[in-house]
């Protein structure tokens, strides 16, 4: 089998991963990017809708970059965040990130008068060109860059298994192309996992064809310590029927250039939220919308999967097209923009926890495994942040490389995981195909542990994994035995990948027994400062998991009451 | 920062005249099939015995190209190979070509009858899917990136969007191949040196930003045979981002070509100076102008072009003119001056 030996290698190449590979580079390491899809084309980078103005750039005031902290520490991330990290990260991104940026060529909308294009409010946000697809040339521009410095890439490759030294030290990673079907392992002294946040996990999910945990998965396999698994964050305002539209989004923040955004009407025809009046900061919504549709529910005014609507029929058409893609959706649909507004309804969106890392380094807690991006569970993700993720991690691997020996992997590892996948392509049994697989997993984590978790309904999701992994996995069918572009076979090595990551976040969700922001549990309806301002760390412990809390410094800002309804917090 | 008030859109849209009329919308596609419906859909596979498989699939409402073809894998055709992974028109690769036009899978509605291929003009891997090497190297070629000649100021720089209005318009690209597949000139193969639409787009975005070096610009234009380019907007009908590829990208790049690098602009000086000098197209003056005497080499489609009346070897040596002189001449050299 084929082996390339690297000094690092990076697994994602959306936001976190390209930053950390180009700054890499530049202090004269050796890099090498493995992609699933393709660099800055696939995973949750490319979404990014608009970039969140920090600090004091472009006039703002002082004011604005207390609200913008609070924003992340609050409404952001519920005060489960290393408000230390925060703080340097919103530093890091006024003095650094946007400049680097511009300097590099990506097009900050302005005006014909030149003026920088703003939203208003307390927090303001601009867009990379246009509004709603911001992540599109920002993306390309780092794909560019990566391209122009001649960093390598391994894309359309999966990565199915993080590989060790003997020391147990991770060293390097199996990759499968999944266009040739060739195999390849990578040897590095320094593995950085970039693999994103925003998992396909539930049935309705913003989370693309390519995206199935793997990060977590992998790294959970080699011992990593977790994070706050449970904190999964949902969009409120994506097409209900069909599913199959379940991506496009009426996109609830403020606009560029405009005082007004989409508003949320139940299915009596009464609004029930408006950003602009709705939302204390006016920004960073999704979890005060959630909590606005919940009561929506109990009321029997709308459905998490729909029976509630969105639009901008109380904005002109031209408004919404000056700067923002808003519009693309209806006139597709046939749809009158904007006087017709739109079913919508809940998709899960961005996990907020994942590996559990220090935040000086992005060290994971094995070691020669980093993280970078949304997949640490230190906070939820953003472009800006992940973009920050990627150059601590690259000052960190920097920092460790010389006590990371090159030593060589475990070879026993590599011809067990040749084999697995061998395996798994030829699936022979007489049960369902890889997707059939896919579709059952997402609509048991829809069903029992969607928007609103109980007890009863997660342990029963936990059996019904129990069987799919006991029952169904040894009697996966495939039909393709082919190599060359086989996507059951990619298929069937997510959906064991998939099981894994839906067992930890849903005994992650048994273990904290509160409500919090966009974390619903009707038998603990409160938010309980008192004993669950915490991290919920999930160790490995020999075949099983040990659960521990850990406290967070509060340096900033820090909530206000003990015990409250969650549903009646403002965060 | 400002508030800025919406700029009015106004306009026809050339590349949708006739849409409506002929009830190419998608409003009318879709509202030609009822849940349930059978879709007759037709799919060029790359191995078996058939080239082409075909399947019936029951219409969903707002069915899209992408959400047959998922549903033909999830119930028909577990082994089916195409590619996509956003699924919201951000990604760009699940372009292919629904009955005979391109189309990006997720954004297009599906239409009762369908045949679905693979874009031309790249090799095929297995069934839909294309080898897009051949397209990312001539976009890695050309560079395009942005090189600054002043250094860079702080945050934010001088720039408005009057400047940037064709650039912004080539960063709406998604890379997904519509254009490169639909490009006649690209379908001649190697038979010219020209990028393609795709490329050039991609250069766009950099060469008509008013930040980057001219020398650099120049640099990149010299690898693109861009007036290879025919201008019959084949590109600009299927862009699914709308780009107006020729009148906004294609354009502005020859321009800036003709600017920077003349040489490559020679056939469409000489086109430009007889027009000007004639008021007619005189085909004989154009070759022998862009060719010189070279042209008098191949005698056969000399005789072949004189049969046919289309050179007038007399009328070319004595600089015939036509009563159109004058207005060409005023027009012409006002106009385009460099």
């Amino acid at each position: 089998m084929k082996t390339i030996t690297t000094d690092v290698v990076i697994v994602g190449g959306g936001a976190a991963g390209c930053y950390a590979a180009l700054n890499l580079n530049r202090s004269g390491i050796r890099t090498l990017i493995v992609c699933k899809g393709l660099v800055g084309k696939s995973g949750a980078s490319l979404f990014a809708g608009n970039l969140v103005i920090s600090g004091r750039l472009l006039g703002n005031t002082a004011e604005n970059a207390s609200n913008t902290a609070e924003f992340l520490i609050k409404y952001h991330n519920q005060f489960l965040i290393d408000q230390n990290w925060a703080r340097r990260c919103g530093q890091w991104i006024e003095s650094t990130y946007y400049p680097e940026l511009e300097e590099a060529g990506l097009y900050f909308r302005r005006d014909d008068a030149g003026e920088v294009v703003t939203s208003p409010g307390k927090i303001r946000s601009v867009a990379a060109n246009t509004q709603g697809n911001s992540g599109v040339p920002f993306m390309d521009l780092r794909r560019k860059q990566v391209i122009r410095v001649g960093i390598p890439r391994l894309e359309e490759t999966v990565v199915t298994a993080l590989l060790r030294k003997s020391d147990g030290a991770v060293g390097g990673v199996f990759c499968l192309n999944i266009i040739t079907g060739e195999t390849v392992v990578v040897a590095a002294r320094a593995v950085i996992l970039a693999t994103g946040y925003s998992d396909r996990l539930h049935k309705r999910s913003t989370g693309t064809r390519e995206m199935s945990a793997d990060g977590i998965a992998m790294a959970w396999r080699v011992g990593a310590t977790l994070v706050n698994m449970e904190m999964q964050w949902w969009h409120t305002n994506d097409i209900a029927d069909p599913p199959s539209w379940q991506r496009m989004q009426v996109y609830p923040n403020p606009m560029l250039g405009s005082e007004k955004s989409a508003r949320m009407v139940n299915s009596a025809g009464e609004e029930f939220f408006n950003q602009q009046q709705d939302d204390p900061l006016a920004f960073g919504p999704y979890t005060v919308q959630l909590k606005a549709l919940a009561k929506q529910v109990r009321a029997g005014k709308a459905r998490y999967d729909g029976g509630y609507f969105a639009g901008f029929d109380h904005c002109d058409a031209a408004e919404v097209d000056a700067y923002t893609t808003y519009g693309k959706t209806y006139r597709q649909l046939g749809l009158r923009f904007p006087e017709q507004l739109v079913e919508t309804a809940v998709t899960s969106h961005y996990r907020q926890g994942g590996i559990d890392v220090d935040t000086e380094t992005m060290r994971s807690s094995v070691p020669g495994l980093y993280v970078a991006g949304g997949l640490g569970g230190h906070s939820n993700g953003l472009i800006a942040l992940a973009t920050y993720d990627g150059k601590v991690v690259a000052d960190g691997v920097q920092r460790d490389l010389p006590a990371l020996g090159a030593g060589a992997l475990v070879e026993q590892d590599v011809e067990i995981e040749s084999r697995r996948l061998d395996g798994l392509r030829n699936s022979s049994g007489d049960g369902p195909t890889p997707l059939k697989m896919k579709e059952r997993v997402r609509a048991l984590m829809w069903d029992k542990v969607g928007v609103e978790k109980s007890d009863a309904g997660m342990r029963s999701a936990l059996d019904e994994i129990e069987q799919i992994r006991l029952d169904l996995l040894p009697g996966m069918r495939i039909a393709n035995r082919g190599t060359s572009a086989n996507y059951e076979w990619l298929d069937a090595i997510d959906v064991v990948n998939m099981i894994d990551a839906c067992e930890l976040i849903i005994h992650s969700s048994l273990e904290r027994k509160e409500s919090r922001g966009p974390f619903f549990r009707q038998d603990f309806p409160l938010t309980d400062n008192t004993n669950w301002l915490v991290a919920n760390v999930l160790k490995k412990s020999g075949n099983g998991m040990k659960f521990e809390q850990r406290k967070y410094d509060l340096p900033i800002f820090r909530p206000d009451f003990a015990t409250k309804d969650n549903l009646e917090v403002a965060w | 920062m400002t508030l800025a008030s919406a700029p009015a859109q106004a306009g026809i849209d050339a590349r949708r005249l006739g849409q409506i009329e002929m009830g190419d919308t998608l409003a009318a596609r879709n509202s030609r099939l009822a849940v349930g419906d059978n879709i007759v859909v037709r799919i060029r596979r790359s191995e078996g015995s058939a080239t082409y498989q075909d399947f019936q699939v029951p219409y969903q409402k707002w069915m899209r190209v992408l959400d047959v073809l998922n549903w033909i894998a999830e119930n028909k055709a577990a082994d089916l190979a195409y590619r996509w992974f956003c699924g919201s028109k951000m990604c760009g690769t699940c372009a292919v070509r629904m009955n005979g036009r391109e189309v990006l899978a997720c954004w297009e509605a599906a239409e009762p009858k369908m045949t679905i291929e693979p874009l031309r003009n790249l090799p095929v891997i297995r069934d839909l899917i294309v080898d897009r090497t051949a397209y990312e190297n001539k976009v890695a070629q050309l560079e395009p990136w942005l090189e600054r000649r002043e250094p860079y100021p702080p945050f934010p720089e001088p720039l408005n969007h009057k400047q940037m209005k064709d650039a912004s318009k080539a960063l709406d690209c998604i890379s997904c191949m519509c254009c490169y597949s639909a490009c006649p000139v690209i379908g001649l193969g190697n038979l010219t040196d020209f990028a393609g639409p795709a490329p050039l787009v991609q250069l766009g975005q950099t060469a008509l930003d008013p930040r980057n070096d001219p020398d650099k610009v120049k640099r990149s234009l010299q690898l693109t045979g861009i007036f290879n380019c025919v201008s019959c907007y084949k590109c600009e009908e299927v862009c699914p981002a709308g780009i107006p590829i020729v009148s906004r990208i294609i354009e502005p790049l020859k321009a800036k070509a003709a600017q920077l690098v003349p040489g490559m602009a020679k056939h469409s000086f000489a086109l430009r100076d007889i027009v000007a000098a004639r008021g007619r197209v005189d085909p004989g003056a154009l070759v022998l102008r862009v060719q010189g005497l070279r042209a008098l080499a191949n005698m056969s489609r000399l005789i072949r072009l004189l049969v046919r009346g289309k050179i007038n070897p007399l009328k070319t040596l004595f600089k015939i003119k036509t009563a159109a002189t004058e207005a060409a001449g005023r027009i012409l050299r006002a106009g385009v001056g460099k």
